[in-house]
């Protein structure tokens, strides 16, 4: 390597962290100054006089702690949920031949097509009608069926040899504890894997908790942001420390996955 | 070994009631493994999207309500579409959406391919990096709205004190209508950049090593090399990345909700936004929302099938 190249490289390779990283970066150090520094001209990039003061008042007066706990329970709720579905679905696309069995994976996989952008409103109405409006059941039940989730447990599941689950059925052991004692522990790893993803997807989800609830004490930590947005003016103290809070678990969770995170969330963009 | 073969190793169905029952449970297991994934499926994506295109074909309010007879539904064909080509809130927003994904797509392909051929050799130090840059990927649309809009805040934001540095008075980015589309479109390629830088550096790494060894014993320039080996072999993941891409800035909505709330004006309302504000807020016109999404729908459909076609043609 030539020493210009190597060069370019390490400014470009310079460049991109700052890209990168800066605004995140700066996210927090907003979050951490107090009200009068926040919009102080020029900005200090790192808190002269740091303080959690915009943390306290975002948890004590904006009641994001209910905010955060709704959203803790929806996501883990409707992952946990989704996750026990898929492999149900998986497992049965996988090692069963019965009537129509095609015909249900390309309809499980046609629904990849319809992103909930362009059914909000008749979605709205099934809701409704569902009587799932306002309630936190809605958030959790409404997103849970995944094509992609299937798609990967099905997949998954395939490669878990037929021998092991025609030796239980000789035993004469029942087809929910072959799935319960056979599938679900050998399947563990892409259990686990698709539990991450769901955390993720249900975490971030704004769409549906914007169609589903109006009360704000079922608000979601994204929807509290977002209704905290006015057009002509917004309380930035408070916007900013929200906005570090609700990306706190997923920083969290990436420090602890981002192997599984990045290859896994790759391998479901490319392959579906 | 195909299941076929399993099914004639199992017990026999014929032992008393309880072998009744074990075999009717046999043949309608698959069935009931599938049922919460198909029953949600259906009730929250196949059925909407049929009643959807059937609302499309009415004139009626968002809910129906007897004491507004303006709600109920009246069968007007195909007329809600062809009100669409006179709709100035709807063909704007269109445009804008389409001039939208002109844009952006080519700026974010171009990023991540950057990204891509800086950080693909392997070593601590680009992993470290592409882990940073993929980040972004891990948070909603909403917040990657609000992190650039605090950068892009004209009076205390970053961006313009980096610009005021190098003597550039300080720029209206969200208070002027083409500079908040610019905004838009940094944050979007901003957000999505390390995703698909990932799923670039998975097709160059599938590049194998002894063609780029074969043109350096040529002495092939290195813009040659990229040009006639990089590029063609890296298209199967160019697709990828375009493809969803396009569908992706096809639906851009949640990034303006907290960067520009449409605004200023209504500079960067695009297409979801103004289906959303058609049914919800304005009265009676839930038919026509319906066909804006229709007209959306048969865009992302043929856009999907491109995709199809192409992971077809790769395998």
């Amino acid at each position: 390597m030539t020493p210009t190249r190597s060069f370019g490289r390490i400014a470009a390779t310079a460049l991109v962290l700052v890209v990168f990283i800066l605004p995140p970066l700066w996210l927090l150090a907003s979050a951490l100054k107090p009200q009068a520094e926040i919009f102080q001209w020029p900005p200090t990039l790192w808190p002269e006089h740091f303080t959690f003061e915009n943390f306290e008042k975002t948890m004590s007066r904006a009641n994001f702690g209910l905010y955060f706990l709704n959203s803790a329970i929806v996501s883990v709720t409707s992952a946990c949920l989704s996750v026990a579905m898929s492999v149900m679905a998986g497992y049965a696309l996988s090692k069963f031949r019965f009537k129509g069995d095609t015909v249900f994976f390309l309809l499980i996989m046609s629904a990849l097509m319809v992103p909930l952008q362009i059914v909000l409103i008749p979605v709205f109405l099934v809701l409704r009608d569902l009587g799932l409006l306002n309630t936190l059941w809605g958030l959790i039940i409404a997103p849970a069926a995944t094509p992609t989730g299937v798609f990967l447990m099905r997949q998954y599941i395939t490669g878990i040899p037929d021998h092991l689950i025609e030796a239980a059925r000789i035993e004469g052991t029942p087809e929910w504890r072959i799935l319960l004692r056979i599938i679900v522990p050998l399947a563990l790893p892409a259990i686990g894997t698709l539990l991450a993803f769901n955390l993720v997807w249900r975490w971030n989800d704004y769409l549906w908790p914007f169609l589903i609830v109006t009360k704000q004490e079922q608000w979601t930590v994204q929807l509290a942001i977002a209704n905290s947005i006015g057009r002509f003016s917004i309380n930035w103290p408070r916007l900013l420390s929200m906005t570090v809070l609700s990306i706190l678990p997923m920083f969290v969770m990436f420090v602890a996955l981002q192997k599984t995170l990045m290859n896994g969330l790759m391998a479901g963009a490319t392959k579906e | 070994m195909s299941m076929g073969d399993l099914k004639q190793h199992t017990k026999p169905a014929g032992a008393g009631l309880g072998g009744v029952v074990r075999a009717v449970g046999r043949t309608s297991w698959p069935y009931l493994l599938l049922l919460p994934t198909v029953a949600l499926l259906f009730a929250f994506t196949l059925y909407p999207l049929a009643q959807g295109l059937w609302m499309s074909l009415f004139r009626r309010g968002l809910v129906v309500v007897p004491q507004i007879p303006e709600s109920t539904p009246v069968f007007v064909g195909f007329d809600n579409y062809l009100q669409l080509i006179g709709d100035k809130d709807f063909t704007v927003a269109l445009v804008r959406t389409v001039v939208f994904v002109v844009i952006a797509v080519p700026i974010q392909l171009a990023t991540a391919l950057g990204l891509a051929l800086l950080l693909a050799p392997q070593s601590r130090f680009n992993a470290i990096i592409r882990t940073i840059v993929f980040f972004p990927s891990m948070i909603s649309g909403l917040i990657i709205g609000v992190i650039w809009a605090w950068l892009f805040a004209r009076n205390s934001g970053l961006v313009n004190y980096a610009l005021s540095l190098i003597n550039i008075p300080a720029v209206p980015w969200l208070e002027q209508d083409q500079m908040a589309q610019i905004a838009v479109v940094v944050a979007w390629v901003w957000g999505s950049a390390g995703f698909n830088m990932m799923i670039l550096i998975a097709g160059l790494t599938a590049i194998p090593r002894d063609l780029y060894e074969a043109a350096a014993i040529d002495g092939t320039s290195r813009w040659r090399t990229f040009t006639r080996i990089t590029l063609p072999l890296l298209e199967p993941s160019i697709v990828v990345v375009v493809v969803l891409g396009v569908i992706g800035a096809f639906q851009v909505y949640e990034i303006i909700v907290s960067l520009t709330t449409g605004g200023p004006g209504r500079a960067t309302v695009f297409l979801i936004q103004n289906i959303y504000e058609t049914a919800f807020k304005k009265p009676n016109q839930a038919g026509v929302a319906a066909a804006q999404s229709g007209v959306l729908f048969v865009i992302l459909m043929v856009l999907t099938i491109v995709q199809l076609r192409v992971a077809r043609r790769r395998s």
